[in-house]
C-alpha cells in the first residue's frame, strides 16, 4: 500500500518527469526518473515517508546507456530507475541522506565508471589497489573485444 | 597519548575469511578504524552473464559456503517469475525445508565462532558437534553437506519417503533439546554475559541509516523479516514468530539467533508434517523471456537480493547480487569506534560476517 502512495507522491512532485510505474514479476514497482531528480526523490522517500532501506544500487550497461536501479524496500519493493550516458556518466551521491549507500555507490563507480558527486570515499572497493583492467561490468564494444 | 595503528587482516586468526581492518588506538581504546574488502572478489556477477541459466545454478550456489541454498532459492524464484512458472507445493515445501535447515546450521556455526572468540571453547565444541545433526540431515537429503544442489529452475530435485521423514523428525527433536541446553548455558554463564552484554551496541538509528538487515537489525529492535513481510516459497502457509530484541549488543544478537534457531526447528517440524503430495518440479524452458525481476528472501544473515534481467536468450543479461553482510560491514567502523581492543573479537563475531558473500 505504501509503495502506491510513494509512487503517487513522486508523480506529484516531478510532474514534468516521465514517471512510469510498472509492475514486474514478484511485485516490484519500477519508477523511471531523470538523473537530476535522484537526490530530490530520495529526499522525499527519507523525509516524507521515513524510508531508509536502500537494499542496493544495481548498475548495468545496456549497450546504449548506463542504467542505475535504486532498490528500496518500503513494505514492498520499489525501484527507482535512472539512465545515464555511457561516456562521462555522473550523478549526485545520496550518501548525505543514506550513509549506507556509500558501499553501493563505490561499487557502481568501480564496476561501471559512474562518478558520484559528493561521494567522500574514493578508494578502491572490491578491485585490487593496482587494478588497471578498466571497469569490469562495462559491455565490450565489438572493437574492444580482444582477438 | 600516542596513537598506534593495529592491522587486523587480511589474514588473521580472528577472521575466518580475509578482510582488513586498520584500527587506530590510543591505549586500549579504538579511536578510528578503516576497512578494506575485496580479497575474495571473484567477479561472479560478470561470470553469471557468460553462463546459461542452468549453469548459473552451479555458480551461484558457490557465492557462499554457509548459506549456499538460499542463493539458488532467490535466483530460481526470480527466473521462475520471468518464466511464469508455478512451482508445485511439494517442491516449495522441500525448498523451504532446506532454507530452515540452513538457518539452523548457520546460527549454530555462528554460536560456535562467537563462543571461541570470547574464550568459551566448550560451547564452540558443543555448538559445532550439534550442528553435525543438521549437516547429516542435509547430506542425506541432497548428497552434499555445504553445496546441496537442491534447487532447479521450476522446483527441487530431492524427495524423501515417510520413513526418512520420521527419522529426520526424531533427530530434530534431539537437536531442539541441545539448542535449548546451549541457550541455557550462555544465558546463565556469567562470564559469557560479561563478554557480550553491553558490548558492540548498535542503535536502531545506525541500523536504519546503514540499511542493516537480518538478525543484527532485529537485535537492535527493527522488526523486519521477509519470510513474514514478503512471503516467498512456502512461508505464507506456515506459522512462525519473528524474534526481536532491543539492546543491539552482542548478547542481543546471541539471543535473537538462538531463538531463531528454535523457531526454525519448529518450522522444519511443520514443513515435514504438512508435506503435500505431488510432483517436485515443473519443466522449465532454457530460454527466458525478456524482462527483469527483483527477487528477495531472508537468508540466515538477512535480506538477500538478486536483480535478474533477461534479454530473451538462454543466458542472463545481468545478475546483481546484494548479500546481507555488505550493510553490516558499512556500519562496523562506527561500531568499533570507542570500544576496548579486547572487545574487537566479540564485536566482529557478533555481527556474523560472510566475506565471500560480500565480495562475490
Amino acid at each position: 500500500m505504501q509503495v502506491e502512495e510513494i509512487v503517487h507522491a513522486l508523480r506529484k512532485v516531478f510532474p514534468t518527469a516521465s514517471i512510469e510505474p510498472g509492475q514486474s514479476p514478484l511485485d516490484e514497482a519500477f519508477v523511471a526518473l531523470p538523473a537530476n531528480c535522484i537526490l530530490a526523490a530520495v529526499k522525499l522517500l527519507v523525509e516524507r515517508f521515513d524510508i531508509y532501506h536502500l537494499s542496493t544500487i544495481t548498475g548495468q550497461d545496456t549497450g546504449r546507456e548506463i542504467e542505475l536501479l535504486y532498490h528500496f524496500w518500503a513494505g514492498g519493493g520499489l525501484t527507482l530507475r535512472i539512465s545515464l550516458p555511457r561516456e562521462g556518466a555522473h550523478l549526485a551521491s545520496v550518501t548525505g541522506l543514506i550513509p549506507g549507500a556509500a558501499f553501493y555507490e563505490r561499487e557502481v563507480r568501480e564496476m561501471l565508471g559512474v562518478a558520484f558527486d559528493g561521494l567522500a570515499d574514493q578508494r578502491p572497493f572490491l578491485l585490487p589497489d593496482d587494478w588497471d583492467g578498466g571497469h569490469p561490468l562495462l559491455a565490450h564494444r565489438p572493437e574492444e573485444v580482444p582477438e | 597519548m600516542t596513537k598506534m595503528i593495529i592491522p587486523i587482516g587480511p589474514q588473521h586468526p580472528l577472521l575466518k575469511e580475509p578482510l582488513s581492518f586498520q584500527l587506530t588506538v590510543t591505549g586500549e581504546r579504538i579511536v578510528d578504524s578503516t576497512l578494506r574488502i575485496g580479497y575474495v572478489y571473484r567477479g561472479i556477477e560478470r561470470l553469471a552473464q557468460e553462463r546459461s541459466y542452468v549453469q548459473n545454478l552451479h555458480l551461484l550456489e558457490r557465492v557462499c559456503g554457509i548459506c549456499s541454498h538460499i542463493h539458488t532459492t532467490v535466483y530460481c524464484q526470480g527466473v521462475e517469475a520471468l518464466l511464469e512458472l508455478e512451482v508445485p507445493p511439494r517442491g516449495l515445501y522441500l525448498r523451504t525445508l532446506l532454507c530452515e535447515l540452513e538457518r539452523i546450521h548457520s546460527h549454530l556455526l555462528w554460536m560456535g565462532v562467537l563462543a571461541e572468540n570470547v574464550g568459551f571453547t566448550t560451547i564452540f565444541m558443543y555448538a559445532w558437534r550439534d550442528r553435525e545433526i543438521v549437516l547429516d540431515i542435509m547430506e542425506e537429503l541432497s548428497g552434499g553437506r555445504v553445496a546441496h544442489a537442491v534447487n532447479i529452475v521450476g522446483g527441487v530435485r530431492i524427495d524423501l519417503d515417510e520413513e526418512h521423514r520420521d527419522s529426520i523428525l526424531e533427530r530434530l527433536d534431539l537437536l531442539r533439546g541441545k539448542v535449548e541446553d546451549l541457550l541455557g548455558v550462555v544465558q546463565h554463564e556469567r562470564s559469557f554475559r560479561a563478554r557480550t552484554q553491553g558490548v558492540g551496541k548498535m542503535s536502531l538509528e545506525q541500523v536504519r541509516r546503514h540499511c542493516v538487515v537480518g538478525p543484527v537489525a532485529r537485535a537492535a529492535g527493527l522488526d523486519v523479516d521477509l519470510r513474514r513481510d514478503a512471503p516467498y516459497a512456502a512461508y505464507d502457509r506456515l506459522a512462525f514468530r519473528v524474534v526481536t530484541a532491543q539492546d543491539g549488543d552482542v548478547w542481543a544478537c546471541t539471543w535473537v539467533r538462538m531463538q531463531e534457531a528454535l523457531e526454525s526447528l519448529r518450522l522444519c517440524r511443520q514443513l515435514l508434517s504438512e508435506l503435500p503430495e505431488g510432483p517436485l518440479a515443473v519443466k522449465a524452458a532454457r530460454r527466458v523471456p525478456a524482462g527483469e525481476v527483483v527477487s528477495r528472501a531472508e537468508a540466515p544473515r538477512g535480506e538477500l537480493l538478486y536483480y535478474i534481467r533477461s534479454d530473451g536468450s538462454d543466458r542472463p543479461a545481468r545478475i546483481k547480487i546484494r548479500t546481507p553482510t555488505l550493510p553490516v560491514l558499512s556500519v562496523l567502523p562506527e561500531q568499533l569506534r570507542g570500544i576496548h581492543t579486547a572487545d574487537v573479537p566479540a564485536v566482529l563475531s557478533g555481527v556474523d560476517l560472510c566475506i565471500a558473500c560480500a565480495d562475490r
